[in-house]
Protein backbone atom coordinates (compact mmCIF):
# COMPACT_ATOMS: atom_id res chain seq x y z
CA UNK A 1 0.00 0.00 0.00
CA UNK A 2 1.71 2.98 -1.02
CA UNK A 3 2.64 5.48 1.91
CA UNK A 4 -0.33 8.68 2.01
CA UNK A 5 0.91 12.51 1.64
CA UNK A 6 0.08 14.34 4.74
CA UNK A 7 -2.57 17.01 3.94
CA UNK A 8 -5.77 18.24 5.29
CA UNK A 9 -9.03 16.63 4.68
CA UNK A 10 -10.80 19.08 2.91
CA UNK A 11 -12.43 19.55 -0.63
CA UNK A 12 -9.49 22.35 -1.53
CA UNK A 13 -6.93 20.07 -0.70
CA UNK A 14 -8.32 17.31 -3.21
CA UNK A 15 -9.09 19.50 -5.88
CA UNK A 16 -5.21 20.42 -5.24
CA UNK A 17 -3.86 16.83 -5.22
CA UNK A 18 -6.19 16.19 -8.24
CA UNK A 19 -4.54 19.00 -10.08
CA UNK A 20 -1.10 17.80 -8.75
CA UNK A 21 -1.93 14.02 -9.92
CA UNK A 22 -2.81 15.39 -13.86
CA UNK A 23 0.69 17.05 -13.68
CA UNK A 24 2.73 14.12 -12.62
CA UNK A 25 0.94 12.19 -15.50
CA UNK A 26 1.48 14.61 -17.99
CA UNK A 27 5.04 14.77 -17.08
CA UNK A 28 5.25 11.17 -16.97
CA UNK A 29 3.78 10.54 -20.39
CA UNK A 30 6.67 13.32 -21.56
CA UNK A 31 9.31 11.36 -19.57
CA UNK A 32 8.23 8.29 -21.00
CA UNK A 33 8.54 9.45 -24.36
CA UNK A 34 11.89 11.41 -24.34
CA UNK A 35 12.87 8.04 -22.63
CA UNK A 36 12.28 5.93 -25.78
CA UNK A 37 13.82 8.56 -27.51
CA UNK A 38 17.07 8.60 -25.86
CA UNK A 39 17.35 4.87 -25.86
CA UNK A 40 16.87 5.00 -29.70
CA UNK A 41 19.09 7.50 -29.91
CA UNK A 42 21.89 5.38 -27.17
CA UNK A 43 21.39 2.19 -29.27
CA UNK A 44 22.33 4.41 -32.60
CA UNK A 45 25.59 6.02 -31.08
CA UNK A 46 26.36 2.66 -29.28
CA UNK A 47 26.40 0.93 -32.91
CA UNK A 48 28.55 3.99 -34.49
CA UNK A 49 31.01 3.63 -31.74
CA UNK A 50 31.93 0.46 -32.47
CA UNK A 51 31.83 0.51 -36.20
CA UNK A 52 34.10 3.86 -35.64
CA UNK A 53 36.08 2.07 -33.50
CA UNK A 54 36.79 -0.40 -36.03
CA UNK A 55 37.44 1.56 -38.61
CA UNK A 56 40.33 3.49 -36.35
CA UNK A 57 41.45 0.10 -35.87
CA UNK A 58 42.12 -0.65 -38.84
CA UNK A 59 43.06 2.37 -40.22
CA UNK A 60 46.09 3.03 -37.64
CA UNK A 61 47.20 -0.95 -38.32
CA UNK A 62 47.50 0.21 -42.12
CA UNK A 63 49.15 3.26 -41.73
CA UNK A 64 51.31 1.81 -39.00
CA UNK A 65 52.60 -0.97 -41.88
CA UNK A 66 52.69 2.07 -44.18
CA UNK A 67 55.03 3.99 -42.13
CA UNK A 68 57.04 1.03 -40.99
CA UNK A 69 57.20 0.22 -45.29
CA UNK A 70 58.17 4.55 -45.87
CA UNK A 71 60.46 4.18 -43.20
CA UNK A 72 62.27 0.70 -44.60
CA UNK A 73 62.66 2.75 -47.79
CA UNK A 74 63.94 5.98 -46.59
CA UNK A 75 65.31 5.37 -43.28
CA UNK A 76 64.19 7.09 -40.24
CA UNK A 77 66.44 9.98 -40.53
CA UNK A 78 65.77 10.83 -43.86
CA UNK A 79 61.83 10.16 -43.13
CA UNK A 80 61.80 12.46 -40.26
CA UNK A 81 63.54 15.13 -41.81
CA UNK A 82 61.26 14.94 -44.77
CA UNK A 83 57.73 15.32 -42.24
CA UNK A 84 59.21 17.80 -40.16
CA UNK A 85 58.18 20.18 -42.65
CA UNK A 86 54.72 19.30 -43.35
CA UNK A 87 53.99 19.88 -39.64
CA UNK A 88 50.48 21.80 -39.58
CA UNK A 89 48.16 23.12 -37.29
CA UNK A 90 45.25 20.73 -36.81
CA UNK A 91 41.80 22.80 -36.95
CA UNK A 92 38.74 21.18 -35.13
CA UNK A 93 35.81 22.93 -34.58
CA UNK A 94 33.69 22.45 -31.38
CA UNK A 95 30.22 23.23 -30.95
CA UNK A 96 27.07 21.73 -29.65
CA UNK A 97 23.99 20.63 -30.81
CA UNK A 98 20.59 20.00 -28.76
CA UNK A 99 18.71 16.46 -29.02
CA UNK A 100 15.30 16.13 -26.75
CA UNK A 101 16.80 18.29 -24.16
CA UNK A 102 20.88 17.21 -23.88
CA UNK A 103 23.28 18.85 -25.01
CA UNK A 104 25.61 16.67 -27.11
CA UNK A 105 29.40 17.87 -28.17
CA UNK A 106 29.75 18.13 -32.24
CA UNK A 107 33.74 18.06 -33.38
CA UNK A 108 34.38 18.77 -36.79
CA UNK A 109 37.87 18.71 -38.48
CA UNK A 110 38.48 21.01 -40.81
CA UNK A 111 40.72 20.74 -44.09
CA UNK A 112 42.82 23.12 -44.39
CA UNK A 113 42.97 23.25 -47.95
CA UNK A 114 46.47 22.80 -49.31
CA UNK A 115 46.73 20.46 -52.31
CA UNK A 116 50.38 19.59 -51.13
CA UNK A 117 51.16 17.69 -47.61
CA UNK A 118 54.00 20.14 -47.37
CA UNK A 119 57.11 17.34 -48.01
CA UNK A 120 59.21 17.80 -51.01
CA UNK A 121 57.96 15.55 -53.61
CA UNK A 122 61.10 14.89 -55.72
CA UNK A 123 62.87 13.13 -53.19
CA UNK A 124 59.94 11.00 -51.24
CA UNK A 125 58.18 7.98 -52.26
CA UNK A 126 54.52 7.00 -52.70
CA UNK A 127 54.55 4.94 -49.56
CA UNK A 128 55.21 8.12 -48.05
CA UNK A 129 52.00 9.38 -49.80
CA UNK A 130 50.43 6.07 -48.38
CA UNK A 131 51.50 7.18 -45.16
CA UNK A 132 50.09 10.27 -45.02
CA UNK A 133 46.84 10.18 -46.44
CA UNK A 134 46.16 6.80 -44.27
CA UNK A 135 47.28 9.69 -41.24
CA UNK A 136 44.82 12.07 -42.43
CA UNK A 137 41.91 9.08 -42.28
CA UNK A 138 43.22 8.10 -38.78
CA UNK A 139 42.79 11.88 -37.54
CA UNK A 140 39.54 12.20 -39.13
CA UNK A 141 38.68 8.55 -37.37
CA UNK A 142 39.99 9.88 -34.41
CA UNK A 143 37.52 13.12 -33.80
CA UNK A 144 34.87 11.11 -34.93
CA UNK A 145 35.41 8.50 -32.36
CA UNK A 146 35.94 11.21 -29.42
CA UNK A 147 32.27 13.15 -30.81
CA UNK A 148 30.54 9.27 -30.65
CA UNK A 149 32.31 8.55 -27.65
CA UNK A 150 31.27 11.80 -25.51
CA UNK A 151 28.12 11.19 -26.91
CA UNK A 152 27.50 8.12 -25.73
CA UNK A 153 28.39 8.45 -22.11
CA UNK A 154 26.24 11.78 -21.95
CA UNK A 155 23.11 9.77 -23.52
CA UNK A 156 23.76 6.50 -21.19
CA UNK A 157 24.01 9.24 -17.80
CA UNK A 158 20.96 11.35 -19.28
CA UNK A 159 18.93 7.93 -19.64
CA UNK A 160 19.91 6.96 -15.60
CA UNK A 161 18.49 10.28 -14.77
CA UNK A 162 15.42 10.00 -16.93
CA UNK A 163 14.78 6.57 -15.60
CA UNK A 164 14.85 7.55 -12.01
CA UNK A 165 12.74 10.14 -12.61
CA UNK A 166 10.16 7.92 -14.67
CA UNK A 167 10.59 5.09 -11.90
CA UNK A 168 10.02 7.45 -9.13
CA UNK A 169 7.09 8.60 -10.81
CA UNK A 170 5.16 5.54 -11.94
CA UNK A 171 6.11 3.57 -7.94
CA UNK A 172 5.73 6.40 -5.82
CA UNK A 173 4.45 9.60 -7.04
CA UNK A 174 1.49 8.73 -8.87
CA UNK A 175 0.38 5.73 -6.63
CA UNK A 176 0.98 8.21 -3.74
CA UNK A 177 -0.87 10.54 -5.33
CA UNK A 178 -4.13 8.55 -6.14
CA UNK A 179 -4.27 6.73 -2.96
CA UNK A 180 -4.27 9.94 -0.79
CA UNK A 181 -7.24 11.36 -3.29
CA UNK A 182 -8.92 8.06 -2.60
CA UNK A 183 -8.53 8.55 0.88
CA UNK A 184 -9.91 11.61 1.02
CA UNK A 185 -12.85 10.66 -1.06
CA UNK A 186 -13.64 7.83 1.06
CA UNK A 187 -13.41 10.08 3.95
CA UNK A 188 -15.83 12.65 2.75
CA UNK A 189 -17.93 10.00 1.83
CA UNK A 190 -17.93 8.85 5.46
CA UNK A 191 -18.59 12.24 6.45
CA UNK A 192 -21.77 12.07 4.02
CA UNK A 193 -23.25 8.75 5.57
CA UNK A 194 -22.60 10.31 9.13
CA UNK A 195 -24.84 13.66 8.36
CA UNK A 196 -27.44 11.40 6.85
CA UNK A 197 -27.74 8.99 10.04
CA UNK A 198 -27.55 12.32 12.31
CA UNK A 199 -30.53 14.23 10.58
CA UNK A 200 -32.97 11.04 10.39
CA UNK A 201 -31.69 10.47 14.50
CA UNK A 202 -32.89 14.35 14.88
CA UNK A 203 -35.79 13.92 12.25
CA UNK A 204 -37.25 10.79 14.71
CA UNK A 205 -36.47 12.69 18.20
CA UNK A 206 -38.51 16.35 16.07
CA UNK A 207 -41.26 13.36 15.23
CA UNK A 208 -41.58 11.80 18.72
CA UNK A 209 -41.49 15.83 20.11
CA UNK B 1 -2.32 1.92 7.21
CA UNK B 2 -0.75 5.38 8.79
CA UNK B 3 -3.42 8.40 8.82
CA UNK B 4 -2.37 11.60 7.29
CA UNK B 5 -1.72 14.63 9.64
CA UNK B 6 -5.02 16.91 10.14
CA UNK B 7 -3.08 19.59 11.04
CA UNK B 8 -0.48 19.60 8.30
CA UNK B 9 -0.71 22.46 5.94
CA UNK B 10 2.09 23.37 4.57
CA UNK B 11 3.69 21.00 1.33
CA UNK B 12 6.41 18.85 2.87
CA UNK B 13 10.05 20.05 1.44
CA UNK B 14 10.50 16.78 -0.58
CA UNK B 15 6.75 17.58 -2.09
CA UNK B 16 7.88 20.92 -2.86
CA UNK B 17 11.18 19.76 -4.67
CA UNK B 18 9.72 17.18 -6.26
CA UNK B 19 7.00 19.09 -7.79
CA UNK B 20 9.65 21.82 -8.97
CA UNK B 21 11.22 18.87 -10.71
CA UNK B 22 8.03 18.07 -12.80
CA UNK B 23 7.78 21.00 -13.82
CA UNK B 24 11.55 21.45 -14.61
CA UNK B 25 10.77 18.78 -16.83
CA UNK B 26 8.05 20.07 -18.64
CA UNK B 27 10.10 23.39 -19.05
CA UNK B 28 13.19 21.08 -20.28
CA UNK B 29 12.04 19.43 -23.49
CA UNK B 30 11.62 21.71 -25.03
CA UNK B 31 14.62 24.08 -24.39
CA UNK B 32 16.57 23.10 -27.66
CA UNK B 33 14.40 24.36 -30.25
CA UNK B 34 15.48 26.78 -32.82
CA UNK B 35 14.04 30.21 -31.79
CA UNK B 36 14.03 30.34 -35.85
CA UNK B 37 15.01 28.31 -38.59
CA UNK B 38 17.57 28.97 -41.24
CA UNK B 39 17.46 28.44 -45.02
CA UNK B 40 19.88 25.44 -46.65
CA UNK B 41 20.88 27.80 -48.99
CA UNK B 42 22.07 30.46 -46.29
CA UNK B 43 23.60 27.54 -43.93
CA UNK B 44 25.73 26.62 -46.95
CA UNK B 45 27.08 30.11 -47.11
CA UNK B 46 28.00 30.47 -43.39
CA UNK B 47 31.16 29.44 -42.06
CA UNK B 48 29.97 27.71 -39.08
CA UNK B 49 26.05 26.99 -39.73
CA UNK B 50 24.30 27.35 -36.95
CA UNK B 51 20.68 28.40 -34.75
CA UNK B 52 20.26 29.91 -32.10
CA UNK B 53 17.95 27.72 -29.15
CA UNK B 54 15.16 28.60 -26.92
CA UNK B 55 17.56 28.89 -24.25
CA UNK B 56 20.34 30.79 -25.87
CA UNK B 57 22.58 27.60 -26.88
CA UNK B 58 23.34 27.52 -30.55
CA UNK B 59 22.96 24.00 -32.49
CA UNK B 60 25.40 23.26 -35.00
CA UNK B 61 25.06 21.74 -38.34
CA UNK B 62 27.51 19.48 -39.94
CA UNK B 63 29.02 20.59 -43.29
CA UNK B 64 28.96 17.46 -44.65
CA UNK B 65 25.16 16.96 -43.83
CA UNK B 66 24.18 20.14 -45.51
CA UNK B 67 26.51 19.17 -48.74
CA UNK B 68 24.83 15.53 -48.62
CA UNK B 69 20.87 17.58 -48.35
CA UNK B 70 22.39 20.36 -51.44
CA UNK B 71 23.14 16.97 -53.35
CA UNK B 72 19.64 15.43 -52.92
CA UNK B 73 18.03 19.23 -54.24
CA UNK B 74 18.06 21.84 -57.17
CA UNK B 75 18.95 25.59 -56.41
CA UNK B 76 15.37 26.35 -55.85
CA UNK B 77 14.71 24.08 -53.17
CA UNK B 78 17.69 25.18 -51.70
CA UNK B 79 16.28 28.18 -50.85
CA UNK B 80 12.82 26.69 -49.61
CA UNK B 81 14.40 23.84 -47.26
CA UNK B 82 14.33 25.37 -44.17
CA UNK B 83 16.61 23.51 -41.07
CA UNK B 84 16.56 22.31 -38.31
CA UNK B 85 13.02 20.08 -39.71
CA UNK B 86 11.06 19.41 -36.94
CA UNK B 87 10.17 15.93 -36.11
CA UNK B 88 7.01 16.21 -33.56
CA UNK B 89 6.52 13.38 -30.79
CA UNK B 90 2.80 12.83 -30.54
CA UNK B 91 0.57 11.51 -28.03
CA UNK B 92 0.94 7.70 -29.94
CA UNK B 93 4.16 6.38 -28.92
CA UNK B 94 4.52 4.28 -31.84
CA UNK B 95 5.07 7.17 -34.07
CA UNK B 96 6.62 10.26 -35.31
CA UNK B 97 5.66 13.45 -37.78
CA UNK B 98 8.17 15.69 -39.59
CA UNK B 99 6.45 18.81 -40.14
CA UNK B 100 6.76 20.26 -43.49
CA UNK B 101 5.57 23.54 -44.86
CA UNK B 102 6.91 22.69 -48.54
CA UNK B 103 7.29 19.84 -50.16
CA UNK B 104 10.92 19.39 -50.40
CA UNK B 105 11.04 17.56 -46.96
CA UNK B 106 8.62 15.07 -48.65
CA UNK B 107 11.23 14.89 -51.18
CA UNK B 108 13.73 14.53 -48.72
CA UNK B 109 12.62 11.73 -46.39
CA UNK B 110 11.15 9.51 -49.34
CA UNK B 111 14.49 9.81 -50.78
CA UNK B 112 16.26 9.25 -47.34
CA UNK B 113 13.86 6.33 -46.68
CA UNK B 114 14.13 5.04 -50.02
CA UNK B 115 10.10 4.24 -50.58
CA UNK B 116 7.18 6.87 -51.22
CA UNK B 117 6.05 9.25 -47.81
CA UNK B 118 2.87 11.44 -48.56
CA UNK B 119 2.03 14.70 -47.00
CA UNK B 120 -1.08 15.21 -45.13
CA UNK B 121 -2.14 18.67 -42.97
CA UNK B 122 1.43 19.88 -43.58
CA UNK B 123 3.19 16.64 -41.78
CA UNK B 124 4.62 13.12 -42.68
CA UNK B 125 4.25 10.63 -40.62
CA UNK B 126 6.59 7.76 -40.16
CA UNK B 127 7.07 4.95 -37.46
CA UNK B 128 9.99 4.60 -34.61
CA UNK B 129 12.44 2.37 -37.26
CA UNK B 130 11.69 5.12 -40.17
CA UNK B 131 12.39 7.47 -37.49
CA UNK B 132 15.53 5.77 -36.26
CA UNK B 133 16.60 5.51 -40.20
CA UNK B 134 16.12 8.93 -41.04
CA UNK B 135 18.10 10.22 -37.35
CA UNK B 136 21.19 8.29 -38.79
CA UNK B 137 21.37 10.28 -41.72
CA UNK B 138 20.25 13.18 -40.52
CA UNK B 139 21.65 14.13 -36.81
CA UNK B 140 22.16 17.37 -36.68
CA UNK B 141 19.87 18.72 -39.24
CA UNK B 142 16.53 17.39 -37.42
CA UNK B 143 15.78 18.18 -33.57
CA UNK B 144 12.79 16.38 -31.86
CA UNK B 145 9.95 18.12 -30.58
CA UNK B 146 7.44 17.53 -28.02
CA UNK B 147 3.69 17.75 -29.00
CA UNK B 148 1.99 21.32 -27.27
CA UNK B 149 -0.44 18.87 -26.86
CA UNK B 150 0.82 16.87 -24.30
CA UNK B 151 3.08 19.35 -23.06
CA UNK B 152 0.52 22.40 -22.59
Amino acid sequence: MPELIKVRPTKIELVKLKRRLSLAQRVQKIVKDRLSILTMEFLQTAKDTVEAKRKLLDESSKLYKALSVAAGYHGYIAMEKELIASEADLKVIAGSRNMAGVRLPSFELIDNGKPMRGYNLVDTSSWLDRAAQLSEECLRAIVELAELQRNFELLAMEINRTKRITNALEYIVIPRLQATINYLKMKFEERDREEKARLKRVKVLVARG
Amino acid sequence: MPKPLQDEVKQSPYERVLQECLRGELRVVNTGLPQSQKRLMDLLNEEHPHVVCNDGSTHFFKKNELEYLASMLDTDEQRTLVLPMLIELGANQGEAAIICAAEVEEKIVSKALNMPVTREEGMIRIYKPQLALLRKKFKTTTVYVFSPKIVA
